[in-house]
């Protein structure tokens, strides 16, 4: 997904906490303007109309305003805002971001709204990383799954089908690459490690595990290895994509032709079918060649993703903790979450799953999702990200670099961040 | 004591009788010189006051915090732990932040002369050409300079784009130079420094040209016709003439050069999200916000930034004080 990335620290800061939340409340409430961060434009312009209007219909009075913030720089600017006497209610956070602000004290603690919002139903992996020591800070927004898209009728003229396993997906990215030459089988610039995490997952291997309290970098295991070497059999052979270029516009190589296979955000099939006009074109006469399934597993299935999506929860600095509560229960509602999923994303709530409907995108939706993993949940792991370490180390393995040694050194790097 | 009163005390007033005895349309004013009195501060007072406050109290605050263990729970509210020096032995025993310093000062210099040499080679031709061209010349250059560093990096990192760059398609297909076919420019950290460094020296060159020009306005005329006469070329008159006539004008501008280029952030930084490799490209501005902001680590990023503004003083006072010993002179 984007950058999503997660800090975090000790927890100090409940009296602060306490007394905002009690503070706020109160007769003054009345006329007041709720706030609410959403990040990037993955939200439909459906979704956030409902909110507005709902908001103010059943807060007589109030009003609610959305202000856009980029994925860009986020922990930055939500460190700073957050802090700041001008905070704003309600805020969107990767999820593997939330544990820098739930561990900081920067949310509201919510869990005496837990069941209200959605209790069992939220889904359980984003409940516990919006949850910090016990409390439920902030609830799931949405989950986006990683998919393959592909062209069918380069599939067809190579004689391919879609794959069943890791390694016909691998092969399949070879012959697309060797069938013609200078595209990519799989497309795959360099810094892009997302895209990496499967590999070393499918093979048993991990990023960083816990081993009491210090965390222990696995990036070097034989397993571990098995993965990152398929990883560099695919940049190598498959990939034509810049060796140290960035995941960013993966459509303009799908709509120019030289990328027939790549992996990517499932909300990347707009980015492609795009009108031609738009600010960033995309190439709608593609849409009945745009294939699309979920990465299939080492031993078939769907393949371990990496589960991108977001957590939204509430300032502890809100001058309107009720009124920004009340705006997280629209926002957790099951209209709100239908239009999600009406439009791709995974809905916050087990419940609604079938809104993504029937089609093969939604198929592969939750196929992988039912298999999503996340990064080490370790408070400094978006300090891992920050520094740059597994971008880097992608790199240098698309470059043909020696594996074992890469490995080796960023598991040293890892762990002295992790354990620092 | 009295006679000294009486002895002062006339001349205001016949000052001020002359003002109403005779009062002309304009006052010779400016050209008035008093030492001493309140006046001066006064006039400076808001000036002090107001650097006090938008820089004296975040050096302060940086200063502070550099001795303080400070995370994003401290930002939050969390009581900061007095460490000391713990930052700072962190910082210099960290064989990354040697790194990066070395890499950051040789980049600086190499930008500097580039710089450098470029803008006094245009505000040389400046000098030559004829009006039309250089206010075309001028022009450019204030385009240039005014472009935001953000959108120049954008800008420059799509010429040098692997796949679909300007660069790349013209060394192809125009000479033929089939290895630059989806040549990386930013993979290897050498060209990578080369990329940054056009694209900060084409933003820095205007403003040293402009300069320059100006300061070569200024040289007498008379004084490079006698040395002409007598026989000096271009490059002796440049070197024992101009170059000394405007020696405060470069140790200026060359200060100024040190101190941007030293701290640059934003081409560095967009650059590295366009390619190339981080940990071999990170210079000074960078590290500091990586380890600070994006690391949460504000009290080892404080040591950094503080230790960054003490070489960056040092620097600018040993010019400062070259400039002011041949000023004296």
């Amino acid at each position: 997904m984007r950058k999503l990335g997660i800090v975090a620290l000790g927890a100090a800061a409940a009296l602060t906490l306490a007394g905002c939340a009690s503070g706020g409340s109160g007769a003054s409430e009345d006329g007041a303007e709720i706030r609410v961060w959403l990040v990037g434009t993955d939200t439909p312009d459906e979704a956030r109309q409902y909110l507005i209007d709902t908001f103010e219909e059943e807060n007589p009075g109030s009003t609610l305003v959305i202000e856009e913030q980029s994925w860009d720089g986020l922990v930055d600017r939500l460190t700073t805002s957050l802090s700041g006497s001008d905070s704003p209610d309600v805020v969107e956070v990767g999820n593997t971001q939330a544990s820098a602000f739930t561990s900081a004290g920067a949310f509201l603690d919510l869990t005496e709204y837990y069941d209200q919002l959605g209790g069992d139903d939220l889904l359980p992996g984003f409940v516990e990383a919006g949850s910090y020591d016990g409390k439920f800070y902030a609830a799931p927004l949405y989950s986006g799954a990683r998919l393959v898209f592909y062209k069918k009728d380069a599939l067809e003229a190579s004689g391919l089908s879609v794959p069943t396993t890791l390694d016909e997906y691998i092969a399949n990215g070879e012959k697309l690459a060797a069938d013609n030459p200078g595209k990519s089988g799989i497309w795959w610039p360099g810094q892009d490690w997302y895209n990496a995490l499967p590999y070393i997952w499918e093979n048993g291997g991990e990023v960083a595990v816990p081993d009491g309290d210090e965390w222990d970098a696995q990036l070097s295991s034989d397993e571990s290895i098995a993965g990152l070497e398929q990883v560099q059999q695919v940049m190598t052979n498959a990939s034509r994509a810049p060796k140290d270029g960035n995941e960013t516009s993966p459509e303009v190589g799908f709509c120019d032709g030289t990328t027939l296979q790549l992996s990517a955000p499932s909300w990347v099939k707009w980015s492609i079918l795009a009108p031609e006009d738009a600010e960033a074109p995309g190439c709608p006469d593609q849409e009945a060649n745009l294939g699309v399934y979920a990465l299939p597993g080492k031993d078939g299935g769907a393949a371990q993703v990496f589960a991108g999506g977001s957590n939204i929860g509430v300032s502890a600095k809100s001058a309107h903790p009720e009124l920004a509560v009340k705006a997280l229960e629209i926002i957790l509602s099951d209209e709100f979450q239908t239009i999600y999923g009406e439009n791709g994303l995974v809905p916050a709530k087990l419940s609604l799953a079938d809104t993504l409907g029937t089609d093969e995108v939604a198929q592969a939706i939750a196929a992988a999702a039912g298999n999503a993993k996340l990064t080490p949940a370790s408070p400094k792991w978006a300090d891992v990200e920050a520094a740059g370490i597994l971008q880097d180390l992608f790199v240098n393995i698309a470059q043909g670099g020696d594996v074992k040694a890469l490995a080796e050194q960023a598991d040293a790097d890892i762990e002295a961040i992790l354990n620092g | 004591m009295t006679t000294v009163d009486r002895g002062l005390d006339p001349a205001p007033s016949a000052f001020e009788g002359e003002r109403i005895m005779a009062p002309t349309p304009k006052p010779a004013g400016p050209r008035r010189r008093r030492r001493g009195g309140l006046a001066p501060y006064a006039l400076l007072g808001p000036a002090i006051v107001i650097l006090a406050l938008i820089t004296g109290w975040p050096l302060i605050q940086l200063v502070i915090t550099s001795f303080q263990q400070f995370g994003r729970a401290q930002v939050f509210g969390a009581p900061p732990e007095w460490v000391w020096f713990e930052n700072y032995a962190n910082v210099l025993t960290d064989p990354v932040f040697w790194d990066v310093l070395g890499r950051t000062l040789v980049f600086t210099a190499a930008c500097v002369v580039i710089t450098m040499v470029l803008g006094t080679l245009i505000a040389l031709m400046m000098m030559r050409l004829p009006k039309p061209f250089r206010m075309l010349l001028s022009i450019g250059m204030l385009l240039a300079w005014a472009m935001p560093a953000l959108t120049a990096t954008v800008v420059w990192g799509w010429m040098f784009d692997t796949a679909y760059g300007v660069v790349n398609y013209v060394l192809v297909n125009w000479f033929g130079q089939e290895q630059y076919f989806q040549h990386s420019w930013l993979i290897d950290p050498l060209s990578f420094f080369l990329v940054a460094g056009i694209i900060i020296v084409w933003g820095a060159v205007p403003f040293a040209a402009f300069t320059l020009y100006a300061g070569l306005t200024q040289v007498p005329d008379e004084v490079l016709e006698a040395a002409q006469l007598d026989g000096a070329g271009g490059v002796k008159r440049f070197r024992l003439i101009i170059f000394p006539f405007l020696k405060p004008i470069f140790l200026i501008v060359t200060i100024l050069q040190i101190i941007w280029d030293l701290r640059v952030f934003t081409q560095i930084f967009a650059l590295q999200d366009i390619g190339g490799i981080r940990a071999l490209t990170t210079t000074l501005g960078v590290y500091i916000y990586q380890v600070s902001i994006a690391g949460g680590e504000f009290g080892q990023g404080g040591a950094i930034a503080v230790l960054t503004a003490i070489l960056l003083m040092s620097i600018s006072i040993y010019y400062i004080r070259q400039v002011t010993k041949e000023e004296e002179l």
